[in-house]
């Protein structure tokens, strides 16, 4: 199931604009009283995430006195360097890249392919096996994590990075919405192709696949996202320090042998928060076109 | 979830060149299909016709499985932890759709106004951004803001005179913070989503009603909700769907405790299965995981089209 949201996305994290002639009049006390009130909502959803920058970079014994710290005092990166000293963040950080990679290169691959055969190519069976798959849907991760779990040690795969990106290959969401996508490009296009000569492959891949980027994109954005932040996943299949991914790595880093102390566990949070805050701060509009878009996650 | 218009056969004009070409067509097609289709039959409708077969037998990964029938469902419905787990997920759920359908209905309404750009912009970054992030860093995060010692919500409740909670030692306290750092974590999806719903609605209908002598009130309840009611109900959907299967920050926080007091069907699926290695009873519950969510959604889906507006 799905929701197709047909507004200017981009538009959603910009403030609206007021009108011009209404710019100049003063604004009614109760209107400025409501906005203070909606910047306090603001200013709550983010004390957590500027206590964690500024206890985090506070040297260690003081990370964590009351009052609570809101700017780092006194200044100190021995929290950050700790975490590298007690859990291998570098190459968490690697496989959680690696996975997230070819998790959303693999899948898109699949899903350009699939999405193609359902839009363009006539054959028996085609739209009953598009519902089958639409179907699939519908089923949690959780009862198919145990076969494939199962399946997994059977192919001796438990505890690779391999176990992570091979299931997350097939994404039944991304074909579909790419099929509507691909649905909605003139077909007169790809026949004028045709009489040139071009096969399938041109068609898809110099023709559809460059008109599909606002899709592609927003599915990209989406895949990275999940398989970046997974955890499930990672806690079934991984055991070793060497081959988790940094979701697991940090939950590891502060439940196991006795624990981190906090201070450090703290300065691994923030360094897992601090790149997608980057990250969001740089490509914002398209982070929220992606969820208002092809807002849909399992 | 339309299906495509297969192509119509002409008749008469089938010719030998033409069948041909017909047939080629099929062969891309299920060529172009084949990477998805192995995939899913491995990944999606093979496990799950293995954990319908596994639900009927009793195996524990290492010693030879043995078929032991409805037994694993007449124990699950008859083990003590199976009711607490059920309700605990729903009252978490049903806690998780109300407040994220008002509150992301209000924050959206809240900014969907002329006011203060800055404020505007921050307030919405602010409400969307823990969104982009794992549940990993935000349950560790939130363990630490909720912490009785040194958190920052003990210390500014005390504060204004409130003594705050243990929250994770106390059971009636524990389901409440889970549930509130889960509208944390996920409002800014339900935020965007409202977001764009409102910008929906026509704003002529709005101006028609305003000319018409209609007050704010008026105009919300008669044009905006009905307006909007398709983006409420995917909201409803997608919010229930995600939070009975809400797993991460009870294994990171609380690991179903105090007491039981946060079990959830997910958490009790994975004790029993990757804990205890009870595969085939593991499976049940993993069955009843499924038919839960379908029922419910379809049962959401039938009140939905008494009062849903179709354009």
């Amino acid at each position: 199931m799905s929701l197709r949201v047909d507004v200017d996305a981009n538009d959603l994290l910009r403030p609206r604009e007021r009108p011009r002639e209404r710019r100049r009049r003063r604004r009614r006390p109760g209107a400025i009283a409501f906005d203070v009130l909606v910047l306090v909502v603001g200013l709550l959803m983010a004390a957590p995430l500027v206590w964690l920058f500024a206890a985090s970079a506070t040297e260690p014994g003081e990370a964590f006195t009351l009052p609570p710290k809101w700017l780092p005092s006194p200044f100190s990166t021995e929290n950050y360097s700790r975490v590298l000293e007690l859990m291998p963040f570098g190459r968490m950080a690697l496989n959680s890249l690696i996975v997230a990679v070819i998790s959303v290169g693999g899948s898109l691959l699949v899903a350009v392919l699939a999405a193609y055969a359902f839009s363009r190519l006539s054959f028996t069976g085609r739209d009953k096996m598009l519902v089958v798959m639409l179907s699939a849907l519908m089923v949690p991760a959780q009862l198919t994590i145990i076969p494939v779990f199962v399946l997994m040690r059977n192919l001796n795969l438990v505890d690779t990075l391999t176990s992570l990106w091979l299931p997350a290959l097939i994404n039944v969401f991304a074909i579909f919405f790419l099929r509507q996508y691909f649905n909605s490009i003139p077909r007169e296009l790809d026949e004028a192709a045709r009489i040139d000569g071009a096969g399938h492959l041109w068609i898809l891949f110099r023709m559809l696949v460059p008109l599909s980027g606002p899709a592609l994109s927003a599915l990209a954005i989406l895949g990275f996202q999940a398989s970046w932040n997974n955890y499930f996943g990672p806690l079934i299949f991984i055991s070793s320090p060497e081959k988790m991914t940094l979701p697991l790595g940090l939950v590891t880093l502060q439940s196991g042998q006795g624990g981190a102390p906090a201070a450090v566990v703290f300065a691994a949070i923030a360094m897992v928060v601090a790149p997608v805050l980057v990250l969001f701060l740089a490509f914002q509009r398209n982070f929220v076109a992606s969820v208002a878009t092809a807002g849909l996650r399992g | 979830m339309t299906a495509g218009v297969a192509t119509p056969v002409a008749l008469g004009t089938d010719s030998p060149p033409r069948r041909r070409a017909r047939r080629r067509e099929a062969l891309a097609g299920w060529a172009f299909l084949s990477p998805a289709l192995v995939l899913f039959l491995v990944f999606i409708a093979g496990p799950l016709a293995f954990a319908i077969f596994l639900s009927v037998h009793s195996w524990d990964l290492l010693t030879p499985r043995e078929y032991v029938g409805l037994e694993n469902f007449r124990r699950l419905f008859s083990d003590p932890l199976l009711p607490k787990a059920l309700l605990n997920t729903f009252l978490f759920s049903l806690a998780s759709v109300v407040t994220h359908v008002f509150g992301g209905l209000l924050l959206a309404l809240a900014v969907n106004r002329p006011m203060n750009r800055f404020v505007s912009y921050f307030t919405r970054s602010a409400v969307f951004f823990p969104y982009l992030l794992s549940w990993a860093a935000v349950a560790l995060l939130w363990k630490y803001v909720l912490d009785p010692t040194f958190g920052l919500v003990a210390y500014y409740l005390d504060k204004i005179g409130i003594d705050a909670p243990n929250w994770f030692v106390d059971p009636a306290w524990s389901l409440p913070a889970i549930i509130g750092i889960d509208f944390w974590y996920t409002i800014g999806f339900t935020f965007v989503i409202m977001l764009a719903g409102l910008q929906t609605v026509p704003s002529e209908l709005v101006e028609a009603a305003r000319t018409d002598g209609a007050n704010r009130w008026q105009v919300f309840w008669h044009v905006t909700v009905p307006m909007m009611s398709p983006v409420l109900f995917f909201a409803v959907i997608i919010t229930f769907i995600g939070a009975f299967q809400i797993f991460d920050p009870i294994q990171i926080i609380t690991g179903g405790g105090p007491d039981d007091a946060t079990m959830t069907i997910v958490m009790f699926l994975y004790q029993t299965g990757f804990q205890a290695f009870q595969i085939g009873y593991a499976s049940a519950i993993a069955i009843l995981v499924f038919v839960v969510i379908m029922a419910v959604t379809g049962l959401q889906f039938l009140v939905a089209r008494k009062w849903v507006y179709e354009r």
